[in-house]
Formats: structure tokens, C-alpha cells, sequence
């Protein structure tokens, strides 16, 4: 018992650490809000931070915070140490600047960074989020008003966290749900073109179950990843649907797989439903790979990886999040071969409720 | 008999087939006709835009592609097929189907171009561009059509289930034709048409292969 259904519990341990880990884990500090935004140099300046996830009462008279101007090279960073900073409470901050005539720039106007620095939070930056602007320009002058202070020392946040980041926020989550979940469906959709192609080879209607168990469970893992991805969407994009490519062409993957479910409902005897629905199984799963990997690249989309959108893989997927959405992938796929598997059953049962 | 000869035979037997008929041929020809002259009176201004052009033509085209090659399975009874099978090689039987579909569908593709341009106004300004379009185009359609329509037609309701098999299968391919066609238009300058084309040509390539492969689980009964 425990050696046959082993992987079924490995499938249930993965997917209740990725629940647990993946929704409890908590986002890194980051800087939520930031007010105002523009200033003019030559003036005593002050601004209201607001923090997410923070705990700036705690840190005290330890934080330290500096607007950073990028320079040509990484070498000349050009910073400014705020005057003063008042702690409101643990997600509200006060700032003050005594901002220096010139800028060291070569415009009348500038955007800077700005960077938090906490014994508790770690260092938080707000990458290119102020403007600054100048009445006339005077590079040389700025350059040694600038280069005055330094950056002295970063504290790094140890604190188990997923990346913060504008736009995503807390739906980064979303990694450990919907793309597993496509990953499945496209494993289920693969193993039961293998069966498919067993069929037509030995004729054996036990591999056609097999084909139709598989092709439902997928097509349910489908409406799901279909279905996270528009929640998701609704956040970041601001719609359930925004007509986005990659969204149509998913939605014609469905099309595709209700299509061979109606094919097969088409056919009153069985053995006929089994080799045209086997036929048209492959026929379409290779039709699918243009949908799903060739369209999309050629079309700009919202989607993260596409159109210069931030991709996962890239900053967004920290080592931390590769602990949970790794179990997670092989966890979900499990998942969608266990419910295939009871499908498988019952369709057999059923055949066998028929034969008697 | 080789495979090529047995071809070329069931080429000429479409050929006399579609012409004594008559009315197979004729009907398509009207069909797109009437359409044409439907969206013309649909749109009261005009069809000026040259995107709303290429749109209309390929829709056109895809629904009379759909009525031209459903009945290449269903005009034949049953009985016939059976005899062609203990006759001839059923890839040969698909391929002649194929290739027969081809050039009606080209053909199609030609007088549809002809008979919106004469209606509604020519928008395409680089002639050679918008051929190879059209013939990847009527290639693609008529392989997925073919193919489907071989399945469809083992079913009753089979031109509902040709609909609901191919429509979404032709996607991809009609998604690239319509990019592909608004570059023939002049009006965007487009890099990427050889990537286009590249595509085209290896979904034409994948299905007929896979066709090719899979016919012969089809026709046996």
C-alpha cells in the first residue's frame, strides 16, 4: 500500500509545504510609497516614507538613508545623507534633505534613488523614483556638492522572504500556483499523446482510458491556470481579461481539448470514438506548440517574460522562492497524475459496467 | 501501380468529378461572392482601413476554405471509399486530396483577391509578397481542412464538427497569415517577414507530416 501510493503522498507533503510556505512566508521590507516625488535643489526638502512589511520603530536611531544619483560608472556614485529622520511608527518615515544647489548633471533635471538602510530590514531601495530639478547647471560645482558623503555600511536582511517588487507585491505567491499548474497540464497533455500513440499501435482500449483520463485531468489543471492567471492579471493588469496574447492562446489550447471531448461524444461505438479521438489527440498537441511557444514570442505581450516585462527566472525568482516553486512544480504535477489515475478507474469501471 | 502514378490518377478522377458536377465548383464561386458583396453593403463607408482589409479577406477566405473542402470526404459514399482503399495506398488518397485542395484553394484565394479588389478597392501594393501569403495560406488551410474533414466526416454532424476541430487548430496559421499580409500592404514596414514565412512553412511542414503518418489509422472502418 505504502510502496504503491508513495508518490501520492509525496504529492500531499509538497503541496501542503507549498501552501504553508508560499502563503506565509512574508515579502521583504520595501518602500511602498514615496511623497512627494520632485524636488527643486538649493532647498531644505522633506518627504514621507512609507514602508510595507517594515519595522522602523524597532530599528530606531539606527536607520540611515541617502538619495544616490547614477553616475557614467559605477565608481562615482554621487550621494546626499538625509539631515534628519524621524520615525512615525513602523511604517512611516520622515525625511529631510538639505538639498545642494547643483546637481551633478549635465540637464536641469535628475532622477535619483533612494536608499533606506536598516539594521533590521536590511537595505531598501527605491530604484529611480525621485526627480529633482535645478535652476542652472553647473556639472563641476555639483559633482563636489555630491560627492560628500558616503555610503558607509549596508545591513543585509537574513530573514526568510520573497523579493518585493512594485506591481507584483504580494501576488508573486501566484508563482507557486499558476505556473505549476501549466507545467501539469502540459505533462498530463504529453503523457496522453504517449497513450494515444500506444493506442493506435496495439489497438488496446485500455490505453484510450488511459488517453481520456489524462486529457481531463489536464483540461481541468487548464481552467485552473487559466483561471489563477486572470486573478492574477486582475491585480497587476487591472483586468480578469485583457485580450493579452498569451491569454488567447491558452484559451485556444482549452478550445482544443473541448473540441476532442466533443469529437469523442460524436461516436456511438467505441472502438471507432477511440482511434478517431486518438488521431486527433496527436493531431492537435502538435498543433499546440505553435499556440503556446511560437505565437507568443512573435506578438508583444503583457506577460512576465514577454515585451520586456520582468521574467520569472531572472531577479524575480530569488533563492527562496526556488525552495517552495520547485516542490511545488513536481508537487502539482503528482497531484494532476493521481487525479488521472481515479479518472482512469472510473472510466474503466464504467467500460466494464457497459461490457456486463 | 507506384504511389505517383496512383496520385496523378485520383487528381484526374477530382478533376472530371468537379467538373461534371458543376455545380460543387460554381457554388463555392458564389458563395464567395456573396459574401464579398455582404461586407460591402455591411460597411456603408467603405473599407479604407488596409488592416480591416486583410482582416475581412482572410475571414472570407477561411469560411469558403471550410465549404470548399467539407465535402471532399462526404460527395464519395461509403462504398467508393472502401474501393479505393483495397485499390490504392491511402497516403496517396490524402495527398491527391491535399494537393487537389491546394490548388482549388489558391484558386479561390486568386478570385477572392480579384473580386474584392474590384468591389471594395485593392489594398495591396506588393503584389509578390501577397501571392506567397496566399499560397502558404491555401497550403496550410487545406492540409488542416483535409485532414479534419476526414475525421468529421466518420461522424453524422460533421460539418458542425469540422468547425469546432479546425477553427481553433487554424489559429496560429491565420494569425500569421493576417501579419504576414498587412506587410504585403506597404503600409508597415515589416523586419520580420522572413520569420513569418519561416514559421508558416514549418506548421505546413508539421501537419503534413503528421497527416501523412496518422491517414492511414483513419480510412479503415
Amino acid at each position: 500500500m505504502i510502496r504503491q501510493s508513495w508518490w501520492k503522498i509525496l504529492s500531499v507533503l509538497l503541496l501542503v509545504y507549498t501552501f504553508v510556505a508560499g502563503l506565509l512566508v512574508p515579502l521583504k521590507p520595501g518602500i511602498a510609497e514615496v511623497s512627494p516625488r520632485a524636488f527643486k535643489a538649493g532647498s531644505e526638502v522633506e518627504m514621507t516614507v512609507t514602508g510595507y512589511n517594515s519595522m522602523y520603530s524597532k530599528a530606531k536611531n539606527n536607520l540611515n538613508a541617502w538619495l544616490k544619483l547614477s553616475g557614467e560608472n559605477a565608481e562615482d556614485e554621487r550621494v546626499l545623507k538625509a539631515s534628519s529622520i524621524q520615525v512615525v511608527n513602523d511604517r512611516t518615515l520622515k525625511l529631510a534633505f538639505k538639498l545642494p544647489e547643483y546637481l551633478p548633471s549635465d540637464s536641469k533635471d535628475d532622477v535619483c534613488s533612494l536608499i533606506l538602510d536598516s539594521p533590521v530590514d536590511g537595505a531598501i531601495v527605491l530604484p529611480e523614483g525621485i526627480a529633482l530639478t535645478q535652476d542652472s547647471v553647473n556639472f563641476k560645482e555639483g559633482m563636489d556638492l555630491w560627492s560628500v558623503d558616503k555610503i558607509t555600511h549596508l545591513n543585509v536582511n537574513s530573514g526568510l522572504t520573497f523579493p518585493y517588487r512594485s506591481v507584483l507585491y504580494e501576488t508573486i505567491r501566484n508563482q507557486y500556483f499558476h505556473v505549476p499548474l501549466w507545467f501539469a497540464m502540459l505533462f498530463l497533455f504529453l503523457f496522453s499523446v504517449g497513450f494515444s500513440v500506444r493506442y493506435l499501435r496495439t489497438f488496446d482500449a485500455d490505453a484510450d482510458h488511459r488517453t481520456l483520463a489524462l486529457n481531463r485531468a489536464g483540461f481541468a489543471f487548464g481552467i485552473l491556470g487559466l483561471v489563477t492567471g486572470a486573478i492574477w492579471a486582475k491585480y497587476t493588469w487591472g483586468a480578469y481579461w485583457s485580450w493579452d496574447v498569451k491569454q488567447n492562446m491558452t484559451a485556444v489550447a482549452l478550445l482544443i481539448y473541448a473540441a476532442y471531448f466533443i469529437l469523442r461524444g460524436a461516436f456511438q461505438d467505441e472502438e471507432k470514438k477511440a482511434r478517431l479521438s486518438a488521431v486527433y489527440n496527436i493531431f492537435a498537441f502538435a498543433a499546440l506548440i505553435p499556440l503556446i511557444f511560437v505565437i507568443p514570442r512573435l506578438t508583444d505581450s503583457l506577460h512576465p517574460g514577454n515585451g520586456g516585462n520582468p521574467a520569472f527566472g531572472k531577479e524575480d525568482l530569488d533563492n527562496t522562492m526556488r525552495m517552495v516553486f520547485y516542490p511545488a512544480g513536481i508537487g502539482w504535477t503528482l497531484l494532476g497524475f493521481w487525479i488521472a489515475a481515479i479518472a482512469y478507474r472510473i472510466e474503466k469501471l464504467q467500460s466494464k459496467l457497459l461490457d456486463a | 501501380m507506384n504511389f505517383f502514378s496512383q496520385i496523378s490518377i485520383l487528381l484526374r478522377k477530382e478533376l472530371v468529378l468537379e467538373l461534371r458536377m458543376g455545380y460543387a465548383i460554381s457554388g463555392i464561386l458564389l458563395y464567395v461572392l456573396s459574401t464579398i458583396f455582404i461586407v460591402y453593403s455591411a460597411f456603408f463607408q467603405g473599407v479604407t482601413n488596409p488592416m480591416l482589409w486583410i482582416t475581412l479577406f482572410w475571414i472570407i477566405m477561411l469560411f469558403a476554405s471550410v465549404n470548399a473542402i467539407v465535402k471532399s470526404f462526404v460527395q464519395e459514399n461509403g462504398n467508393r471509399q472502401l474501393y479505393y482503399y483495397t485499390l490504392l495506398n491511402p497516403t496517396a488518397v490524402i495527398v491527391s486530396k491535399m494537393v487537389y485542395n491546394i490548388t482549388l484553394l489558391f484558386l479561390l484565394s486568386l478570385l477572392t483577391w480579384g473580386a474584392l479588389a474590384f468591389m471594395v478597392g485593392n489594398q495591396i501594393n506588393e503584389f509578390s509578397g501577397f501571392l506567397l501569403a496566399l499560397f502558404l495560406g491555401s497550403v496550410g488551410f487545406s492540409i488542416l481542412f483535409t485532414f479534419v474533414a476526414a475525421i468529421s466526416s466518420k461522424a453524422d454532424n460533421n460539418s458542425t464538427l469540422l468547425a469546432i476541430l479546425s477553427f481553433p487548430l487554424v489559429i496560429p496559421i491565420l494569425m500569421t497569415l493576417i501579419k504576414l499580409s498587412v506587410s504585403a500592404t506597404g503600409v508597415l514596414e515589416d523586419t520580420s517577414a522572413i520569420q513569418d514565412i519561416g514559421i508558416l512553412i514549418a506548421i505546413d511542414l508539421m501537419l503534413a507530416g503528421l497527416a501523412l503518418v496518422l491517414y492511414p489509422f483513419l480510412w479503415k472502418d
